[in-house]
Protein backbone atom coordinates (compact mmCIF):
# COMPACT_ATOMS: atom_id res chain seq x y z
CA UNK A 1 0.00 0.00 0.00
CA UNK A 2 1.32 3.88 -0.95
CA UNK A 3 2.56 5.97 1.89
CA UNK A 4 -0.31 7.90 3.73
CA UNK A 5 -0.68 11.38 2.69
CA UNK A 6 -0.66 12.00 6.37
CA UNK A 7 0.03 9.94 9.30
CA UNK A 8 -0.18 10.67 12.87
CA UNK A 9 0.67 8.28 15.96
CA UNK A 10 -0.15 9.11 19.66
CA UNK A 11 0.00 12.45 18.88
CA UNK A 12 -0.07 14.75 21.43
CA UNK A 13 -0.15 18.79 22.25
CA UNK A 14 -0.52 20.56 25.43
CA UNK A 15 -0.75 24.18 25.45
CA UNK A 16 0.36 24.83 29.43
CA UNK A 17 -2.44 23.29 31.50
CA UNK A 18 -4.86 23.05 28.68
CA UNK A 19 -4.99 19.79 26.19
CA UNK A 20 -5.13 20.48 22.62
CA UNK A 21 -4.63 16.70 21.59
CA UNK A 22 -4.71 13.79 23.96
CA UNK A 23 -3.06 10.90 21.52
CA UNK A 24 -4.21 11.51 18.11
CA UNK A 25 -3.67 8.56 15.23
CA UNK A 26 -4.73 9.52 12.19
CA UNK A 27 -4.29 7.95 8.56
CA UNK A 28 -5.23 9.82 5.31
CA UNK A 29 -4.66 7.73 2.53
CA UNK A 30 -2.88 9.52 -0.68
CA UNK A 31 -6.28 10.37 -2.98
CA UNK A 32 -8.65 10.70 -0.76
CA UNK A 33 -10.87 13.36 0.64
CA UNK A 34 -10.85 13.03 4.35
CA UNK A 35 -13.33 14.83 6.60
CA UNK A 36 -12.34 15.43 9.93
CA UNK A 37 -15.17 16.46 11.95
CA UNK A 38 -15.44 17.33 16.05
CA UNK A 39 -17.17 19.89 18.12
CA UNK A 40 -15.64 23.05 19.13
CA UNK A 41 -12.49 22.75 21.30
CA UNK A 42 -12.18 19.42 20.13
CA UNK A 43 -9.08 19.75 18.58
CA UNK A 44 -8.55 19.94 14.83
CA UNK A 45 -7.38 23.35 14.40
CA UNK A 46 -4.70 21.80 16.73
CA UNK A 47 -4.01 18.88 14.35
CA UNK A 48 -3.97 21.19 10.80
CA UNK A 49 -1.27 23.26 12.15
CA UNK A 50 0.57 20.66 13.86
CA UNK A 51 0.85 19.32 10.23
CA UNK A 52 1.86 22.66 9.23
CA UNK A 53 5.03 22.51 11.43
CA UNK A 54 3.43 26.00 13.11
CA UNK A 55 3.20 24.68 16.21
CA UNK A 56 5.20 21.46 17.61
CA UNK A 57 3.98 18.50 19.27
CA UNK A 58 4.63 17.50 22.78
CA UNK A 59 4.79 13.94 22.41
CA UNK A 60 3.83 11.61 19.08
CA UNK A 61 4.74 11.33 15.21
CA UNK A 62 3.58 13.13 12.58
CA UNK A 63 4.81 12.99 8.85
CA UNK A 64 2.70 14.34 5.59
CA UNK A 65 3.80 13.27 2.00
CA UNK A 66 6.20 11.01 3.75
CA UNK A 67 8.20 14.21 5.17
CA UNK A 68 8.68 15.23 8.47
CA UNK A 69 6.84 18.66 8.62
CA UNK A 70 9.65 20.01 11.38
CA UNK A 71 12.80 19.10 9.51
CA UNK A 72 11.80 19.25 6.05
CA UNK A 73 8.99 22.19 6.37
CA UNK A 74 9.61 24.02 3.94
CA UNK A 75 10.02 21.54 0.65
CA UNK A 76 7.08 19.96 2.17
CA UNK A 77 4.92 23.34 2.41
CA UNK A 78 5.06 23.75 -1.44
CA UNK A 79 3.31 20.58 -2.07
CA UNK A 80 0.63 21.63 0.33
CA UNK A 81 -1.88 24.43 0.04
CA UNK A 82 -3.98 25.41 3.65
CA UNK A 83 -6.85 27.57 4.37
CA UNK A 84 -6.85 28.31 8.01
CA UNK A 85 -10.18 28.01 10.07
CA UNK A 86 -9.93 31.71 10.65
CA UNK A 87 -8.27 33.31 7.36
CA UNK A 88 -6.97 36.86 8.32
CA UNK A 89 -4.47 38.92 5.67
CA UNK A 90 -3.59 42.51 5.75
CA UNK A 91 -6.75 44.71 4.53
CA UNK A 92 -4.68 47.00 2.82
CA UNK A 93 -3.65 45.38 -0.46
CA UNK A 94 -5.87 43.88 -2.59
CA UNK A 95 -6.86 40.17 -3.28
CA UNK A 96 -4.56 40.74 -6.48
CA UNK A 97 -1.38 41.96 -4.35
CA UNK A 98 -2.20 39.16 -1.73
CA UNK A 99 -2.39 36.59 -4.04
CA UNK A 100 0.88 37.77 -6.49
CA UNK A 101 2.83 37.37 -3.22
CA UNK A 102 1.78 34.25 -2.27
CA UNK A 103 2.16 33.20 -5.80
CA UNK A 104 6.19 34.03 -5.47
CA UNK A 105 6.66 32.31 -2.63
CA UNK A 106 5.73 29.47 -3.85
CA UNK A 107 7.65 30.03 -7.28
CA UNK A 108 5.26 31.95 -9.06
CA UNK A 109 1.69 31.19 -10.33
CA UNK A 110 0.37 31.91 -13.75
CA UNK A 111 -2.18 34.75 -13.84
CA UNK A 112 -4.59 32.89 -15.73
CA UNK A 113 -4.82 30.55 -12.93
CA UNK A 114 -5.81 32.60 -10.94
CA UNK A 115 -7.92 34.63 -12.40
CA UNK A 116 -9.68 31.57 -13.66
CA UNK A 117 -10.47 30.39 -9.64
CA UNK A 118 -11.62 34.25 -8.85
CA UNK A 119 -14.44 34.24 -11.72
CA UNK A 120 -15.80 30.75 -10.89
CA UNK A 121 -15.90 32.05 -7.47
CA UNK A 122 -17.13 34.80 -8.67
CA UNK A 123 -14.57 37.17 -6.89
CA UNK A 124 -13.01 40.77 -7.48
CA UNK A 125 -9.18 40.76 -7.53
CA UNK A 126 -8.65 44.31 -7.45
CA UNK A 127 -10.64 45.30 -4.60
CA UNK A 128 -8.77 46.29 -0.97
CA UNK A 129 -9.39 43.12 1.19
CA UNK A 130 -10.81 45.44 3.64
CA UNK A 131 -13.88 46.32 2.05
CA UNK A 132 -14.75 42.80 1.37
CA UNK A 133 -17.15 41.03 2.78
CA UNK A 134 -16.83 38.06 5.30
CA UNK A 135 -17.35 35.51 2.34
CA UNK A 136 -15.24 36.94 -0.15
CA UNK A 137 -12.47 37.18 2.57
CA UNK A 138 -13.15 33.32 2.31
CA UNK A 139 -12.63 33.53 -1.12
CA UNK A 140 -9.54 34.50 -1.18
CA UNK A 141 -8.43 31.93 1.05
CA UNK A 142 -10.05 29.13 -1.05
CA UNK A 143 -7.63 30.84 -4.31
CA UNK A 144 -5.08 30.78 -3.01
CA UNK A 145 -5.17 27.25 -1.28
CA UNK A 146 -6.03 25.98 -4.41
CA UNK A 147 -4.07 28.33 -7.12
CA UNK A 148 -0.75 26.23 -6.92
CA UNK A 149 -2.67 23.18 -7.18
CA UNK A 150 -1.12 21.57 -4.68
CA UNK A 151 -1.11 17.40 -3.75
CA UNK A 152 -2.53 18.05 -0.52
CA UNK A 153 -4.98 20.02 0.57
CA UNK A 154 -5.39 20.84 4.14
CA UNK A 155 -8.30 23.02 4.78
CA UNK A 156 -10.03 24.42 8.05
CA UNK A 157 -13.70 24.79 8.09
CA UNK A 158 -13.23 26.03 4.57
CA UNK A 159 -17.24 26.76 3.72
CA UNK A 160 -17.54 28.66 7.19
CA UNK A 161 -19.26 31.90 5.51
CA UNK A 162 -19.52 31.20 2.30
CA UNK A 163 -23.26 30.94 1.23
CA UNK A 164 -24.90 27.88 0.04
CA UNK A 165 -24.47 28.29 -4.07
CA UNK A 166 -20.97 29.09 -3.17
CA UNK A 167 -20.19 26.19 -1.00
CA UNK A 168 -21.71 23.78 -3.84
CA UNK A 169 -19.05 25.24 -6.17
CA UNK A 170 -16.06 24.86 -3.56
CA UNK A 171 -17.48 21.41 -2.60
CA UNK A 172 -17.68 20.85 -6.87
CA UNK A 173 -13.88 21.65 -6.74
CA UNK A 174 -12.96 19.29 -3.62
CA UNK A 175 -14.52 16.88 -6.06
CA UNK A 176 -12.50 18.02 -9.47
CA UNK A 177 -9.07 17.93 -7.05
CA UNK A 178 -9.68 14.25 -5.76
CA UNK A 179 -10.56 13.78 -9.60
CA UNK A 180 -7.10 14.94 -10.28
CA UNK A 181 -5.49 12.17 -8.03
CA UNK A 182 -4.57 14.95 -5.15
CA UNK A 183 -6.07 14.34 -1.47
CA UNK A 184 -8.18 16.36 0.17
CA UNK A 185 -8.53 16.66 4.35
CA UNK A 186 -11.02 19.74 5.78
CA UNK A 187 -12.66 19.87 9.03
CA UNK A 188 -16.37 20.64 9.83
CA UNK A 189 -18.64 20.86 11.81
CA UNK A 190 -21.42 19.73 9.81
CA UNK A 191 -21.49 16.25 8.50
CA UNK A 192 -23.55 16.98 5.58
CA UNK A 193 -21.50 19.03 3.86
CA UNK A 194 -18.80 16.38 4.32
CA UNK A 195 -20.83 13.59 3.73
CA UNK A 196 -21.39 14.99 0.37
CA UNK A 197 -17.55 14.90 -0.96
CA UNK A 198 -15.70 12.61 1.76
CA UNK A 199 -14.83 9.37 1.15
CA UNK A 200 -14.07 8.83 4.95
CA UNK A 201 -14.52 10.50 8.01
CA UNK A 202 -12.97 10.79 11.08
CA UNK A 203 -14.95 12.05 14.76
CA UNK A 204 -12.60 13.48 16.86
CA UNK A 205 -13.69 14.64 19.96
CA UNK A 206 -11.75 15.57 23.55
CA UNK A 207 -8.26 15.35 21.35
CA UNK A 208 -8.43 11.73 20.24
CA UNK A 209 -10.45 9.79 17.56
CA UNK A 210 -13.69 8.62 18.16
CA UNK A 211 -14.41 6.88 14.96
CA UNK A 212 -13.51 6.50 11.32
CA UNK A 213 -15.87 5.11 8.86
CA UNK A 214 -16.19 5.48 5.14
CA UNK A 215 -18.79 7.55 4.34
CA UNK A 216 -20.68 4.84 2.36
CA UNK A 217 -20.99 2.20 5.65
CA UNK A 218 -22.07 5.20 7.38
CA UNK A 219 -24.81 5.22 5.09
CA UNK A 220 -26.00 2.09 5.19
CA UNK A 221 -25.94 2.31 8.53
CA UNK A 222 -27.50 5.66 9.21
CA UNK A 223 -31.26 5.93 10.43
CA UNK A 224 -33.56 7.07 7.56
CA UNK A 225 -37.78 7.55 7.57
CA UNK A 226 -39.14 5.48 5.21
CA UNK A 227 -43.16 6.06 4.16
CA UNK A 228 -44.85 3.41 2.58
CA UNK A 229 -48.30 4.31 0.54
CA UNK A 230 -50.33 0.35 0.04
CA UNK A 231 -53.68 -0.28 -1.69
CA UNK A 232 -55.07 -1.48 1.11
CA UNK A 233 -54.54 -0.71 4.74
CA UNK A 234 -51.88 -3.47 6.64
CA UNK A 235 -50.92 -4.48 9.82
CA UNK A 236 -48.52 -2.90 11.85
CA UNK A 237 -47.51 -5.48 13.72
CA UNK A 238 -46.23 -7.29 10.69
CA UNK A 239 -43.60 -5.00 10.01
CA UNK A 240 -42.80 -4.02 13.51
CA UNK A 241 -40.42 -7.03 14.23
CA UNK A 242 -38.46 -6.65 10.95
CA UNK A 243 -34.90 -6.20 12.01
CA UNK A 244 -33.81 -2.48 11.56
CA UNK A 245 -37.45 -1.48 11.62
CA UNK A 246 -38.75 1.18 14.75
CA UNK A 247 -41.58 3.66 15.48
CA UNK A 248 -44.02 1.87 13.11
CA UNK A 249 -47.17 3.73 12.75
CA UNK A 250 -49.95 3.19 10.45
CA UNK A 251 -52.48 5.87 9.33
CA UNK A 252 -54.74 3.72 6.92
CA UNK A 253 -53.02 2.25 4.17
CA UNK A 254 -49.84 4.84 4.61
CA UNK A 255 -46.83 2.74 6.47
CA UNK A 256 -44.59 5.25 8.65
CA UNK A 257 -41.21 3.56 10.19
CA UNK A 258 -37.73 4.40 11.09
CA UNK A 259 -35.19 2.04 8.96
CA UNK A 260 -31.81 1.28 10.83
CA UNK A 261 -29.21 -0.08 8.43
CA UNK A 262 -30.35 -2.31 5.16
CA UNK A 263 -33.34 -2.00 3.36
CA UNK A 264 -33.87 -5.66 2.47
CA UNK A 265 -36.03 -6.79 5.27
CA UNK A 266 -38.86 -4.23 5.01
CA UNK A 267 -38.80 -4.08 1.35
CA UNK A 268 -39.49 -7.81 0.93
CA UNK A 269 -42.19 -7.87 3.65
CA UNK A 270 -43.97 -4.57 2.03
CA UNK A 271 -43.67 -6.85 -1.87
CA UNK A 272 -46.29 -9.57 -0.26
CA UNK A 273 -48.49 -6.22 -0.63
CA UNK A 274 -49.25 -3.76 -3.04
CA UNK A 275 -47.37 -0.99 -2.77
CA UNK A 276 -48.51 2.05 -4.30
CA UNK A 277 -45.74 4.75 -3.13
CA UNK A 278 -42.39 4.38 -1.75
CA UNK A 279 -40.83 7.57 0.43
CA UNK A 280 -37.17 7.42 1.67
CA UNK A 281 -35.24 10.28 3.12
CA UNK A 282 -32.03 10.58 2.39
CA UNK A 283 -30.25 9.66 5.75
CA UNK A 284 -29.21 12.16 7.69
CA UNK A 285 -25.92 11.66 9.06
CA UNK A 286 -25.64 14.39 11.06
CA UNK A 287 -28.24 12.35 13.74
CA UNK A 288 -25.10 9.47 13.38
CA UNK A 289 -22.50 12.32 14.56
CA UNK A 290 -24.64 13.29 17.20
CA UNK A 291 -25.42 9.36 17.69
CA UNK A 292 -21.37 9.14 18.75
CA UNK A 293 -20.92 12.15 21.14
CA UNK A 294 -24.00 10.10 22.93
CA UNK A 295 -22.35 6.95 22.40
CA UNK A 296 -19.13 8.37 23.67
CA UNK A 297 -20.72 10.05 26.73
CA UNK A 298 -22.52 6.93 27.74
CA UNK A 299 -19.46 4.78 27.63
CA UNK A 300 -17.35 7.27 29.87
CA UNK A 301 -20.36 7.50 32.40
CA UNK A 302 -20.04 3.27 32.50
CA UNK A 303 -16.18 3.74 33.09
CA UNK B 1 8.67 43.98 -8.70
CA UNK B 2 8.01 44.51 -4.89
CA UNK B 3 5.91 41.58 -4.04
CA UNK B 4 8.74 39.23 -4.62
CA UNK B 5 9.99 38.22 -1.36
CA UNK B 6 9.41 38.76 2.19
CA UNK B 7 12.10 41.16 2.09
CA UNK B 8 10.85 43.87 -0.75
CA UNK B 9 7.28 42.71 0.40
CA UNK B 10 7.89 44.19 4.18
CA UNK B 11 9.37 47.48 2.38
CA UNK B 12 6.74 47.38 0.41
CA UNK B 13 4.30 47.02 3.57
CA UNK B 14 6.65 49.73 5.13
CA UNK B 15 6.27 52.41 2.19
CA UNK B 16 4.30 55.04 4.11
CA UNK B 17 5.38 54.60 7.86
CA UNK B 18 8.69 54.92 6.59
CA UNK B 19 7.73 57.66 4.26
CA UNK B 20 6.25 59.34 7.12
CA UNK B 21 9.02 58.68 9.61
CA UNK B 22 11.51 60.24 7.29
CA UNK B 23 9.99 63.44 6.55
CA UNK B 24 9.20 63.96 10.60
CA UNK B 25 13.29 63.23 11.30
CA UNK B 26 14.76 65.32 8.09
CA UNK B 27 12.16 67.84 9.33
CA UNK B 28 12.80 68.19 13.22
CA UNK B 29 16.58 67.54 12.61
CA UNK B 30 17.16 70.60 10.12
CA UNK B 31 14.56 73.10 12.26
CA UNK B 32 16.87 72.47 14.68
CA UNK B 33 20.00 72.59 12.67
CA UNK B 34 18.54 76.13 10.78
CA UNK B 35 18.64 77.42 15.21
CA UNK B 36 21.98 77.49 14.82
CA UNK B 37 23.10 80.89 13.35
CA UNK B 38 20.37 82.47 16.10
CA UNK B 39 22.24 80.10 19.04
CA UNK B 40 25.79 82.11 18.43
CA UNK B 41 24.31 85.23 19.67
CA UNK B 42 25.73 86.66 23.15
CA UNK B 43 22.40 87.11 24.67
CA UNK B 44 21.49 83.29 23.88
CA UNK B 45 24.84 82.34 25.73
CA UNK B 46 23.83 84.49 28.63
CA UNK B 47 20.31 83.30 28.82
CA UNK B 48 21.84 79.62 28.77
CA UNK B 49 24.41 80.28 31.68
CA UNK B 50 21.64 80.48 33.56
CA UNK B 51 20.09 77.22 33.64
CA UNK B 52 21.38 75.20 36.15
CA UNK B 53 24.28 72.60 35.02
CA UNK B 54 22.54 69.55 36.09
CA UNK B 55 19.75 70.77 33.94
CA UNK B 56 21.61 70.91 30.50
CA UNK B 57 23.74 68.01 31.15
CA UNK B 58 20.38 66.05 31.42
CA UNK B 59 19.33 66.90 28.34
CA UNK B 60 23.03 66.43 26.80
CA UNK B 61 23.10 70.12 26.21
CA UNK B 62 26.61 70.00 27.20
CA UNK B 63 28.43 72.46 24.98
CA UNK B 64 26.03 75.04 23.05
CA UNK B 65 29.13 77.50 22.58
CA UNK B 66 30.29 75.73 18.86
CA UNK B 67 28.01 74.21 16.15
CA UNK B 68 29.58 70.71 16.22
CA UNK B 69 28.33 71.49 20.43
CA UNK B 70 25.10 72.87 19.55
CA UNK B 71 24.81 70.31 17.06
CA UNK B 72 25.92 67.35 19.02
CA UNK B 73 23.51 68.25 21.91
CA UNK B 74 20.28 69.79 20.29
CA UNK B 75 19.76 67.69 17.53
CA UNK B 76 21.63 64.37 17.33
CA UNK B 77 21.96 64.39 21.42
CA UNK B 78 18.06 64.47 22.57
CA UNK B 79 15.24 64.55 19.67
CA UNK B 80 16.62 63.08 16.73
CA UNK B 81 18.14 59.79 18.48
CA UNK B 82 14.78 59.47 20.92
CA UNK B 83 12.56 59.54 17.63
CA UNK B 84 14.60 57.34 16.21
CA UNK B 85 14.69 54.75 18.75
CA UNK B 86 10.73 55.30 18.75
CA UNK B 87 11.14 54.36 14.52
CA UNK B 88 13.20 51.48 15.24
CA UNK B 89 11.30 49.89 18.16
CA UNK B 90 7.96 50.08 16.15
CA UNK B 91 9.49 48.43 13.17
CA UNK B 92 11.41 45.82 14.82
CA UNK B 93 7.68 45.31 16.65
CA UNK B 94 5.58 44.73 13.73
CA UNK B 95 8.54 42.92 11.97
CA UNK B 96 7.27 39.72 13.88
CA UNK B 97 5.19 40.12 16.91
CA UNK B 98 2.89 42.97 15.51
CA UNK B 99 2.12 40.53 12.35
CA UNK B 100 1.63 37.59 14.61
CA UNK B 101 -0.63 38.92 17.16
CA UNK B 102 -2.53 40.63 14.12
CA UNK B 103 -3.04 36.74 13.04
CA UNK B 104 -1.16 37.23 9.72
CA UNK B 105 1.43 35.60 10.13
CA UNK B 106 0.23 32.26 10.04
CA UNK B 107 -0.61 32.67 6.42
CA UNK B 108 2.84 33.42 5.07
CA UNK B 109 4.63 30.63 7.60
CA UNK B 110 2.22 27.90 6.31
CA UNK B 111 3.77 28.37 2.23
CA UNK B 112 7.45 26.94 1.94
CA UNK B 113 9.82 29.54 3.73
CA UNK B 114 11.57 28.73 6.39
CA UNK B 115 10.74 30.35 9.96
CA UNK B 116 14.54 32.12 10.24
CA UNK B 117 14.34 33.25 6.69
CA UNK B 118 11.36 34.71 6.86
CA UNK B 119 12.28 37.10 10.34
CA UNK B 120 15.40 37.76 9.31
CA UNK B 121 14.02 39.15 5.76
CA UNK B 122 11.87 41.47 7.44
CA UNK B 123 14.74 42.36 9.68
CA UNK B 124 16.59 43.22 6.75
CA UNK B 125 14.10 45.49 5.85
CA UNK B 126 13.05 47.17 9.22
CA UNK B 127 17.26 47.70 9.27
CA UNK B 128 17.20 48.78 5.28
CA UNK B 129 14.55 51.38 6.61
CA UNK B 130 16.44 52.74 9.52
CA UNK B 131 19.54 53.29 7.83
CA UNK B 132 17.44 55.16 4.76
CA UNK B 133 15.81 57.71 7.55
CA UNK B 134 19.71 58.38 8.87
CA UNK B 135 21.30 59.12 5.89
CA UNK B 136 18.67 61.11 4.72
CA UNK B 137 18.95 63.09 7.56
CA UNK B 138 22.83 63.24 7.41
CA UNK B 139 22.52 64.40 3.71
CA UNK B 140 20.34 66.99 4.79
CA UNK B 141 22.80 68.65 6.96
CA UNK B 142 25.13 68.06 4.96
CA UNK B 143 23.00 70.05 2.68
CA UNK B 144 22.38 72.80 5.35
CA UNK B 145 25.75 73.21 6.28
CA UNK B 146 26.23 76.50 4.22
CA UNK B 147 22.90 78.06 5.06
CA UNK B 148 23.28 77.05 9.02
CA UNK B 149 26.59 77.96 9.31
CA UNK B 150 27.44 74.48 9.91
CA UNK B 151 31.52 74.68 8.32
CA UNK B 152 33.46 73.59 10.98
CA UNK B 153 31.57 70.24 10.83
CA UNK B 154 33.28 68.51 7.90
CA UNK B 155 31.52 66.36 6.04
CA UNK B 156 33.45 63.18 7.80
CA UNK B 157 31.79 64.03 10.72
CA UNK B 158 28.49 63.77 9.45
CA UNK B 159 29.48 60.80 8.10
CA UNK B 160 30.44 59.43 11.55
CA UNK B 161 27.51 60.88 13.15
CA UNK B 162 25.42 59.62 10.62
CA UNK B 163 26.87 55.95 11.47
CA UNK B 164 26.47 56.57 14.73
CA UNK B 165 22.90 56.97 14.82
CA UNK B 166 22.31 54.20 12.24
CA UNK B 167 23.90 51.80 14.49
CA UNK B 168 22.00 53.28 17.65
CA UNK B 169 18.81 52.45 15.37
CA UNK B 170 19.46 49.41 15.03
CA UNK B 171 20.45 48.09 18.23
CA UNK B 172 16.92 49.45 19.45
CA UNK B 173 15.31 47.85 16.34
CA UNK B 174 16.90 44.51 17.00
CA UNK B 175 15.94 44.70 20.91
CA UNK B 176 11.88 44.83 19.90
CA UNK B 177 12.63 42.27 17.21
CA UNK B 178 14.17 39.91 19.74
CA UNK B 179 11.23 40.51 22.41
CA UNK B 180 8.88 40.06 20.14
CA UNK B 181 10.03 36.63 17.63
CA UNK B 182 11.14 35.37 21.36
CA UNK B 183 6.88 35.46 22.45
CA UNK B 184 5.14 36.80 20.11
CA UNK B 185 3.55 39.74 22.08
CA UNK B 186 3.17 43.63 20.80
CA UNK B 187 2.99 44.76 24.27
CA UNK B 188 6.56 42.40 25.54
CA UNK B 189 8.32 43.96 22.41
CA UNK B 190 7.43 47.60 22.60
CA UNK B 191 7.85 47.39 26.30
CA UNK B 192 11.13 46.03 26.27
CA UNK B 193 12.30 48.79 23.77
CA UNK B 194 10.73 51.52 25.38
CA UNK B 195 11.65 49.87 28.60
CA UNK B 196 15.44 50.18 27.44
CA UNK B 197 15.55 53.57 25.99
CA UNK B 198 14.15 55.10 28.90
CA UNK B 199 16.66 53.55 30.85
CA UNK B 200 19.45 53.93 28.78
CA UNK B 201 18.40 57.73 28.15
CA UNK B 202 18.72 58.35 32.41
CA UNK B 203 21.98 56.08 32.63
CA UNK B 204 23.80 58.55 30.11
CA UNK B 205 22.54 61.79 31.16
CA UNK B 206 21.31 61.67 34.66
CA UNK B 207 22.59 58.96 36.81
CA UNK B 208 26.44 60.27 36.06
CA UNK B 209 25.56 63.16 38.07
CA UNK B 210 24.37 60.75 40.75
CA UNK B 211 27.24 59.81 43.39
CA UNK B 212 27.95 55.86 42.70
CA UNK B 213 25.66 55.34 39.33
CA UNK B 214 28.44 57.04 37.33
CA UNK B 215 28.84 52.82 35.93
CA UNK B 216 25.82 53.00 34.21
CA UNK B 217 26.64 55.07 31.60
CA UNK B 218 29.08 52.86 30.44
CA UNK B 219 25.95 50.43 29.29
CA UNK B 220 24.19 52.71 28.12
CA UNK B 221 23.20 52.38 24.10
CA UNK B 222 22.97 56.01 24.10
CA UNK B 223 26.81 56.25 25.35
CA UNK B 224 27.77 54.23 23.04
CA UNK B 225 26.04 56.19 20.52
CA UNK B 226 27.45 59.97 21.50
CA UNK B 227 30.47 58.68 24.07
CA UNK B 228 33.62 60.39 22.39
CA UNK B 229 31.75 63.24 20.29
CA UNK B 230 31.80 61.39 16.41
CA UNK B 231 30.80 64.64 14.95
CA UNK B 232 33.67 66.33 15.84
CA UNK B 233 36.09 62.98 16.50
CA UNK B 234 35.15 60.87 14.07
CA UNK B 235 34.10 57.61 14.54
CA UNK B 236 34.18 55.71 17.67
CA UNK B 237 34.85 52.17 17.40
CA UNK B 238 34.34 50.44 20.99
CA UNK B 239 30.84 52.61 20.27
CA UNK B 240 30.28 51.17 17.07
CA UNK B 241 31.55 47.84 17.89
CA UNK B 242 29.28 47.54 21.30
CA UNK B 243 26.16 48.82 19.03
CA UNK B 244 27.22 46.43 16.21
CA UNK B 245 27.55 43.63 18.90
CA UNK B 246 24.34 44.32 20.40
CA UNK B 247 22.19 43.73 17.85
CA UNK B 248 23.85 41.19 15.99
CA UNK B 249 23.70 38.72 19.49
CA UNK B 250 19.66 40.46 19.81
CA UNK B 251 18.74 39.29 16.12
CA UNK B 252 20.82 35.80 16.93
CA UNK B 253 18.65 35.28 20.36
CA UNK B 254 15.52 36.37 18.86
CA UNK B 255 15.93 34.43 15.40
CA UNK B 256 16.48 31.55 16.94
CA UNK B 257 13.90 31.46 19.99
CA UNK B 258 11.79 32.12 17.05
CA UNK B 259 12.23 28.83 15.00
CA UNK B 260 11.77 26.73 18.27
CA UNK B 261 8.49 28.24 19.21
CA UNK B 262 4.49 27.84 18.44
CA UNK B 263 2.99 30.74 16.21
CA UNK B 264 0.16 31.72 18.00
CA UNK B 265 -3.36 32.15 15.69
N1 LIG C 1 -3.06 28.73 21.85
C1 LIG C 1 -3.76 27.99 22.71
N2 LIG C 1 -3.58 28.14 24.04
C2 LIG C 1 -4.27 27.40 24.93
N3 LIG C 1 -5.17 26.47 24.60
C3 LIG C 1 -5.42 26.27 23.29
C4 LIG C 1 -4.73 27.03 22.28
N4 LIG C 1 -5.17 26.62 21.08
C5 LIG C 1 -6.10 25.66 21.32
N5 LIG C 1 -6.25 25.45 22.64
C6 LIG C 1 -7.14 24.45 23.28
O1 LIG C 1 -7.03 23.23 22.60
C7 LIG C 1 -8.28 22.63 22.39
C8 LIG C 1 -8.47 22.32 20.92
O2 LIG C 1 -8.62 23.52 20.20
P1 LIG C 1 -8.79 23.57 18.63
O3 LIG C 1 -8.70 24.99 18.23
O4 LIG C 1 -7.84 22.62 18.01
O5 LIG C 1 -10.28 23.05 18.46
P2 LIG C 1 -11.15 22.93 17.14
O6 LIG C 1 -11.55 21.50 17.03
O7 LIG C 1 -10.47 23.52 15.98
O8 LIG C 1 -12.42 23.78 17.55
P3 LIG C 1 -13.36 24.71 16.63
O9 LIG C 1 -14.35 23.79 16.05
O10 LIG C 1 -14.00 25.61 17.65
O11 LIG C 1 -12.52 25.42 15.66
C9 LIG C 1 -9.31 23.59 22.94
O12 LIG C 1 -9.76 23.07 24.16
C10 LIG C 1 -8.59 24.87 23.15
O13 LIG C 1 -9.02 25.51 24.32
MG1 LIG D 1 -10.84 25.20 14.74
Amino acid sequence: MAEPAIHTEGLVKTYGRNRGLTGLDLRVEPGEVYGFLGPNGAGKSTTIRLLLDLIRPTAGRVRVLGADPRRDGVALRRRIGYLAGDFVVDGRQTARELLTYLGNLRGGVPRARVDALAARLDLDLGRPIRGLSKGNRQKVGVVQAFMHSPELLILDEPTSGLDPFLQHEFLAMVREARAEGRTVFMSSHVMSEVQQTADRVGIVRDGRMVTVARVEELRERAVRKVEVTFAEPVDAAEFAALPGVSEVTVAGTVLRCRLDGRADALVKAAAAHTAVGLLCEEPDLEELFFGYYSREEATRAVA
Amino acid sequence: MLLRDPFTKALHDARRSLAGWAVAIVAVGSMYAAFWPTMRTPEMADALAAYPEGLLEAFNYSDLTSAAGYLGSAVYGLLVPLLVAVFAIAAGTRAVAGDEEAGTLDLVLAHPVGRARLALLRFAAVAVGVVLVTALLGLALVALRGPAQLGDIDVGGFAAMTLHLALFGLAFAAGAYAAGAATGRRAVALGTGAGVAVLGFLANSVFPQVEGLAWAQRLSPFHWYLGGSPLVDGVQPVGVLLLLGSTVLLVAAGTAAFARRDVAV
